[in-house]
């Protein structure tokens, strides 16, 4: 097997697959080191329909949709992951004995599976604002750049509205946007005869763009409206990042290496040595390159840099977006059939946006819910479970789910650090802490309430608030800050790993503030720059 | 371990209990086949909650409608929640799962399944607490 390439990138999610992208294009000797895990269990068992039809029709849907071990029928109180269906529960597998996280106010989501959490990606992007950008530290003409290749890469689609200053922002190159499902419909139409009133209380709401074919592009096609996103790929409408690594696998300059778990890296003369326990044979290898690019997620850099220095930090600032869920009734929909053709994605946003001025804005992606199976839905009542089917068996397609997120700023309170632990493979283990001020907890609260009322006057009556733990919305960022100061445990602006000279950190280990958008697409786009910006020292 | 007879009877109570139906032989094989892979083992104060509640349907609504109020994640729900999972995970019971147009007049009966599942609860609750009081 080769060792030694001119650039290695670690890890094949979001930002690691847009980074070798970027690199393997420009001719360079690229390869991919990743744990890899894959779906070995279902991905051949779903058949290609829609949701509906293999509900009435197909008797084996059980082993998919519950779970050859009935690991699809969740018992426990945990909200975190519940997207994560059988098929897609190989995203996590692995974590717990390679990368063990410690904390009683702190549940990150990692993964170590090809293409990583991209894999359970809800497709939303985000063109962030130029005061956003700077709150990050990330330049507006060159993410700019960024934007444009890694939409022209992915395939956007979208519409003009007015979400898009939230959304699609300049970007030219999309495809129409995707046609709303019925329940969304009627609150896009209820916002559209109320807009001024809307609008002059900082709400707007629009079309969300997604990583989401509504044209076909080269070898994938577009959205058929078969409602089966949380469970399968199989059309490749959706945007997957190990998609990017299995066409890369084509190219005659790109290696992908699976089982490799890369724990730390040593930069000298020649280059940088990249240390790897290869988790197929519980042994270490030593990889080089001339060039090394760290994406294996902001938490999975974080223990790689950590190991890695010398002089060690006692811990690092993280950051990580606040999340709840608010269901909500819709009346309009009350009793009414769903309609067989939708896609069952997060088609419709709302966001506060109370100065008028892009920054600091909480936005809610707004769902409606079958594809997940009325049987969670009944365990969340308070009722027994004969009289909770028939009742919300009634309410299922009048529940529209609003998920919200708050803009996140890092405090003294929300750090990770790395721990010995003699029980685990690497021998460590991070720990942290993630804990809001009072006034932060108060701000949040102010934003939801705002929200809510918004909500009901588009129709939606909301039920409850539903706060998941701290790492419920599973972006993460800031634990090694952009800086140009030169400091250790920063990254400067171009993604160079202040005190390196060829190790580059392409995730959102730098970000210095978290908007409430959907990070996925400004990633991709700062990898994409990251990557350029490594080619340019060459 | 319980036997597959054992699995069998209470398959069939709990899809009556839940819908109304008799469980169609997949239907049985799975509620076995889960019951074993999870391997619940029960405490004696859930021993006696079961056993009452495999007398009849009616004391199976009661004794979950007292449970899903004070102890929701009590153990022996869980033997429910699998089987309702799994009758809705199958292409012969889609009419009870699946949204559809219902008459205007529905939420009346809907109304009622209200009002019944909250006396079933409040029932449920002394009976609960009646059999914790047999077990301690």
């Amino acid at each position: 097997m080769q060792l030694r390439y001119d650039y290695i990138v670690v890890g094949s999610g979001a930002t690691g697959a847009i980074a070798a992208y970027s690199l393997a294009g420009s001719g360079v000797n690229v390869a991919v080191l990743d744990v890899g895990v894959e779906d070995e269990r279902y991905r051949n068992s779903i058949p290609d329909k829609d949701f509906l039809s293999i509900r009435r029709e197909e008797s084996g849907q059980k082993e998919y949709f519950l779970g050859k071990d009935y690991e699809g029928i969740p018992w426990d109180d945990s909200r975190v992951g519940s997207q994560l269906t059988p098929p897609r529960k190989f995203l996590t597998e692995g974590v717990r004995r390679y990368l063990p996280f410690d904390s009683e106010t702190f549940f990150p989501m990692e993964s170590l599976a090809k293409g990583g959490l991209g894999g359970g990606w809800g497709l939303g992007c985000y063109e962030f604002s130029e005061k956003e950008l700077q709150a990050i530290g990330l330049d507006k003409t060159e993410i700019r750049k960024g934007y444009d290749a890694v939409a022209d890469h992915i395939g956007i689609s979208g519409q003009k509205d007015d979400a898009s200053p939230y959304c699609l922002g300049d970007l030219k190159n999309y495809q129409p946007v995707s046609d709303l499902e019925k329940n969304l419909d009627g609150i896009y139409s209820s916002y559209k005869k109320q807009k001024a009133s809307l609008n002059r209380k900082g709400v707007y709401v629009g079309r969300t763009a997604l990583a989401l074919l509504t044209r076909d592009k080269g070898d994938r096609s577009a959205l058929k409206y078969k409602d089966m996103y949380f469970w399968t790929d199989k059309d490749r409408s959706a945007y997957r990042s190990w998609m990017t690594i299995d066409q890369l696998q084509k190219k005659p300059n790109f290696a992908y290496h699976r089982h490799c778990l890369v724990t730390r890296f040593r930069e000298h003369a020649d280059g940088v040595d990249v240390h790897v326990w290869r988790t197929d044979i519980d042994k270490e290898e030593i990889f080089s390159c001339k060039k090394l690019i760290l994406s294996p997620g902001v938490l999975g850099t974080a223990r790689i840099v950590m190991r890695s220095f010398d002089h060690k930090k006692e811990q690092l600032p993280v950051i990580c977006n606040p999340y709840c869920y608010i269901p909500c009734i819709q009346w309009r929909m009350l009793g009414k059939a769903t309609e067989q053709r939708r896609a069952g994605l997060g088609q419709l946003m709302l966001f506060l946006d109370e100065k008028g001025d892009n920054f600091d804005v909480p936005m809610s992606t707004l769902y409606s819910y079958r594809s997940l199976l009325l049987f969670k839905l009944i365990k969340e009542t308070p009722l027994n479970y004969s009289d909770a089917r028939i009742i919300m068996q009634y309410l299922e397609s009048s529940f529209t789910i609003a998920g919200l997120h708050h803009p996140e700023r890092p405090t003294a309170s929300k750090f990770i650090r790395l721990k010995a632990d003699e029980n685990s493979v690497t021998g460590d283990a991070l720990a942290g802490q993630y804990i809001l001020s009072d006034e932060e907890i108060a701000l949040n609260e102010r934003r939801e309430n705002k929200i809510k009322w918004a909500l009901k006057k588009l129709g939606c009556r909301p039920l409850r608030t539903v706060h998941t733990a701290h790492g419920g919305s599973i972006h993460y960022a800031g634990t090694l800050p952009f800086s140009e100061s030169g400091d250790l445990f920063t990254v400067h602006g171009s993604g160079k790993l202040a005190g390196t000279k060829n190790v580059f950190v392409a995730d959102g280990s730098g970000f210095n503030y978290l908007p409430a958008k959907g990070l996925t697409f400004t990633l991709m786009a700062n990898a994409y720059n990251v990557a350029k910006n490594a080619l340019k020292n060459e | 371990m319980q036997s597959r007879e054992q699995l069998d009877q209470e398959a069939e109570l709990i899809s009556r209990y839940l819908l109304g139906v008799s469980p169609a032989g997949a239907e049985r094989s799975s509620y076995a086949d889960a019951m074993l892979k999870l391997d619940l083992q029960l405490p004696v104060f859930e021993q006696e909650l079961w056993k009452s509640m495999m007398r009849s349907r009616t004391r199976m609504a009661y004794i979950d409608a007292g449970l899903a109020f004070r102890d929701p994640h009590n153990i022996v729900r869980r033997k429910l929640f699998t089987m309702l999972a799994i009758l809705e995970a199958s292409p012969h019971h889609t009419r009870y799962f699946l949204s559809r147009d219902f008459s205007f007049f529905y939420f009346i009966k809907v109304g009622l399944v209200g009002i019944r599942a909250i006396w079933r609860a409040l029932v449920g609750v002394i009976i609960v607490n009646n059999i914790r009081m047999r077990c301690s």
